[in-house]
């Protein structure tokens, strides 16, 4: 048995710090954002951390105008999911872009955001 | 493996209620019994389904609580938990329980109350049946994950706001046919299109309610149901799993779980789409029927929102689609939906849906969705 190289715990840690971090399968090169256990592709266990640029596509997207318990002071706001340069995807809000310019295969780039006392993934103008 | 029927259905008025989930569904269940024609003592386990209980009423272990107030304190009983699709997935394994010779007459359903806190809770709630350490941070709603499929749907084909607006209309249209959906109200496209934004773009409209109520089902043996009035014979039950993560979804304007759910259960029971009369499918957004008619095999890929728009999928169309009203109309207590669904298929196939009834149907589909698109089960059943 390998141990775990990153948790989800260590990957919101580095998150929060700017950088983002995902697996590759040691045996057939797939990418994995989060972290787990084996593989999808091939089952294999064997990960190693790979730095993610953080630059990416916007795929789909949302305007929230109803929030759950705790977010209404924060509507409208946009979430997103991106696939990054390196070909996996990650979810997160997206800031500082006009909502009417949000469309399919606009650039973006991650940071990490804290809003509300949490912290989130985010994305921003690339 | 053994035959099973579904000879018993019991469902409470969707709506408000302010009795206790528990309450809800000890009511559909007695109805159910009775329906069965069975003696209470027959009940050999319950399969109870119920998600927010823990939130909305503080109340857990609520399976041994929904058979004391039945009166059926003594037999085992299991709850489970699988978002929306909770009481379609607990029906599959009291089916694995009858099928395999260990009980004769089981009891399945679920039940859930909402309405008892504020919306904004409710959503919060909900939203814990996506993930909690990416999704729920981001401030992803249950809305916000179909308005995701929604934009990639709409991208891909050109499906239009205005089509899944028909969706809308026409499950509203079923509803009034239903005594007991919570919404017996036409409705005309332009009340769904110019409602809210909700998550851009889909509308109030476009979104299924927020409901209290209770589905019940008494599943039975072969050599049981022979004795009943009419059993409708469960003919293929499959569930399939996906991603729990919006973002690892390989093609947003696919479910891909209803996919594998749905050609399993063709497989089981030997059937093809073009063999359905009847069915009742997860319409928890507009856009989720119009991906499910699709996923389902009824409809090719990006053709199911022209299906709606065309009146295919309308009680008199090509193939009605949630006779019932669907979650749209008659609700969704989502730890009832998926027995309710099977509840009115049941009905239909008895031939005893009144004016809502699909003439002469023989075989109907039941597909119920869960969380982030995570959990799908479908079911196929057919009559003598």
């Amino acid at each position: 048995m390998t141990e775990r190289v990153i948790h989800l715990k260590g990957f919101f840690e580095e998150a929060r710090a700017g950088r983002l971090t995902g697996i590759r399968c040691g045996r057939c090169g797939a990418l994995a954002l989060p972290p787990k256990e084996f593989c999808e592709q091939c089952r294999e266990r064997d990960w190693q951390p790979v730095p993610l640029d953080g630059a990416g596509a916007l795929v789909s997207f949302t305007v929230i105008r109803v929030a759950p318990r705790g977010r209404a002071g924060e509507v409208p706001y946009a979430v997103g999911v991106v696939r990054l340069t390196e070909g996996v995807s990650l979810l997160g809000r997206i800031v500082d872009v006009p909502f009417d310019t949000l469309k399919a295969g606009l650039p973006l780039r991650f940071r990490p955001l804290e809003i509300g006392g949490q912290t989130m993934i985010g994305f921003g103008p690339a | 493996m053994r035959r099973v029927a579904v000879i018993g259905v019991g469902v409470t008025k969707f709506g408000k209620h302010d009795r206790t989930s528990a309450e809800l569904f000890a009511e559909a269940a007695s109805e159910a019994i009775l329906d069965a024609g069975v003696a209470p003592s027959a009940i050999q386990a319950l399969y109870f389904g119920n998600v927010t209980g823990g939130e909305t009423e503080r109340q857990l272990h609520m399976a041994p609580l929904a058979a004391t107030l039945l009166g059926l304190p003594t037999i085992p009983t299991t709850r489970f938990e699988n978002a929306c699709a909770t009481s379609h997935v607990a029906f599959r394994h009291a089916l694995m329980e009858i099928a395999s010779g260990v009980s004769d007459v089981v009891l399945v359903g679920g039940a859930e109350r909402v309405l008892n806190v504020p919306t904004e809770s409710a959503t919060e709630f909900f939203a814990y049946c996506s993930d909690a350490s990416l999704e729920q941070p981001a401030g992803l709603t249950f809305p916000g994950v179909f308005a995701l499929i929604a934009r990639a749907h709409m991208d891909k084909y050109g499906t239009t706001e205005e089509q899944m607006a028909h969706v809308a209309v026409k499950n509203h249209r079923h509803g009034t046919l239903n005594p007991k959906a919570q919404f017996q109200k036409e409705i005309s496209l332009d009340t769904v299109l110019k409602s809210a934004y909700v998550a851009d773009p889909l509308k109030l409209f476009d979104c299924c309610p927020f409901t209290d109520g209770g589905a019940a089902l008494v599943l039975a043996s072969e050599e049981v149901a022979r004795k009943h009035r009419k059993p409708i014979w469960v003919l293929g039950s499959n569930a399939a799993t996906d991603t729990m993560f919006v973002h690892e979804k390989r093609d947003l304007s696919r479910v891909t779980a209803t996919e594998r759910a749905a050609q399993g259960a063709y497989r089981q029971a030997g059937k093809t789409p073009a063999d359905v009369n009847v069915v009742e499918l997860h319409d928890c957004f507009t856009i989720a029927e119009i991906v499910a008619t699709e996923g389902l095999g009824f409809f090719e890929p990006g053709t199911g929102g022209l299906a709606a728009e065309k009146g295919w999928t309308s009680l008199g169309g090509r193939l009605p689609v949630n006779p019932s009203g669907g979650l749209k109309a008659k609700g969704h207590p989502i730890g009832a939906t998926g027995a309710a669904q099977i509840a009115e298929i049941v009905t239909q196939l008895r031939g005893e849906a009144g004016k809502r009834q699909v003439e002469g149907a023989r075989t109907g589909l039941t597909h119920t969705l869960g969380g982030n698109t995570a959990t799908v089960v479908v079911s196929l059943f057919g009559r003598d």
